[in-house]
């Protein structure tokens, strides 16, 4: 790995724990309800530096977040390293896949849908076991984590095309200068 | 945000469009097979006895070393209306729509639940 690989994923790692960090401290009517912020960084790092960096990101933003909010190996953290990884793996397939037929909003949804898939056959597999509870909560998972999906893939998209614009300017300017 | 939106692929908005549907029959879907396929299964001795629909009201009696015990079904509710044992806490219990009843001096265990896989799963609580 290049140093600049390096300085690329501790910055982004940066930004998706100060996202996942600032997502703890949001309002929520249910508890394990979030909007998932820190999978916009995933998705940038995704779509503009490939799939190790991407998954590099996304493990480094669950360790830390969990160490430094207090459920470092425990349930939510299992819970949230389950979905995090599940959902960096399925956006990762999904883009070598199926290369131009989703966009990154679509990418967005795979990836949001997954986490869901996981984390839910993660909770009843460890912690509630009754498939009634976990049938009855699923579809109203699905069902949010789909509109999130659509918002967080919305504002990477718009960063991603920011992000491209202003490298292509500054190519630009150095080989004009 | 309005260019964004123009530029998503065709299966972009077909998987939205999917998955939303999907989850959206899903409520209603999983709402309607839980709350019409519940049995209320009563265990005597550690054996099934009687399995009753919760949806049909019917008082029913079974028996036990401390005599005979009415149970109550009703509006999707179950209770013990009356028991002859010591502490009565299977009675004071009152209505449940989900969970288990154990009343353990007349060997009696009620579960209500959606299918026999589950009734060794979900203990509420254990009352005498």
């Amino acid at each position: 790995m290049q140093l600049q690989d390096k300085q690329r994923i501790a910055i982004l790692s940066a930004y998706a724990l100060a996202l996942h960090g600032f997502e703890s401290l949001l309002p929520t009517p249910i508890p394990w309800l979030k909007p998932g912020l820190a999978n916009i960084i995933t998705l940038v790092a995704l779509i503009l530096y490939g799939f190790r960096t991407a998954l590099f990101v996304t493990l480094i933003r669950v360790v830390l977040a969990s160490i430094l909010i207090g459920t470092f190996l425990g349930p939510a953290f299992i819970l949230s390293a389950g979905g995090g990884i599940a959902s960096v793996l399925a956006m990762g397939l999904s883009i070598k896949l199926f290369k131009n037929l989703f966009g990154t909003v679509g990418i967005s949804l795979i990836g949001a849908l997954f986490h869901n898939i996981a984390q839910l056959s993660l909770a009843y597999f460890l912690f509630i076991q009754r498939i009634e509870a976990v049938l009855i909560i699923s579809p109203l998972i699905v069902l949010l984590g789909s509109v999130t999906g659509i918002l967080n893939g919305i504002i990477s998209d718009i960063l991603i095309k920011s992000l491209l614009k202003k490298d292509s300017e500054r190519i630009q300017n150095v080989s004009e200068g | 945000m309005k260019e964004t939106i123009k530029n998503t692929t065709l299966a972009d908005r077909l998987l939205f469009i999917f998955l939303i549907s999907v989850s959206i029959a899903g409520i209603f879907i999983s709402r309607d097979a839980l709350s019409h396929g519940s049995d209320v299964i009563i265990e005597l001795d550690g054996k099934p006895a009687y399995t009753l629909p919760l949806y049909a009201n019917r008082l029913l009696s079974v028996g036990g070393p401390y005599g005979i015990t009415l149970i109550e079904i009703q509006g999707g509710k179950v209770r013990v209306k009356e028991a002859h044992c010591r502490n009565q806490i299977c009675v004071r219990e009152g209505w449940i729509s989900k969970g288990v009843i154990v009343c353990l001096p007349n060997k009696l265990v009620i579960i209500v639940g959606g299918s026999k896989k589950n009734k060794q799963q979900g203990i509420d609580a254990i009352t005498g």
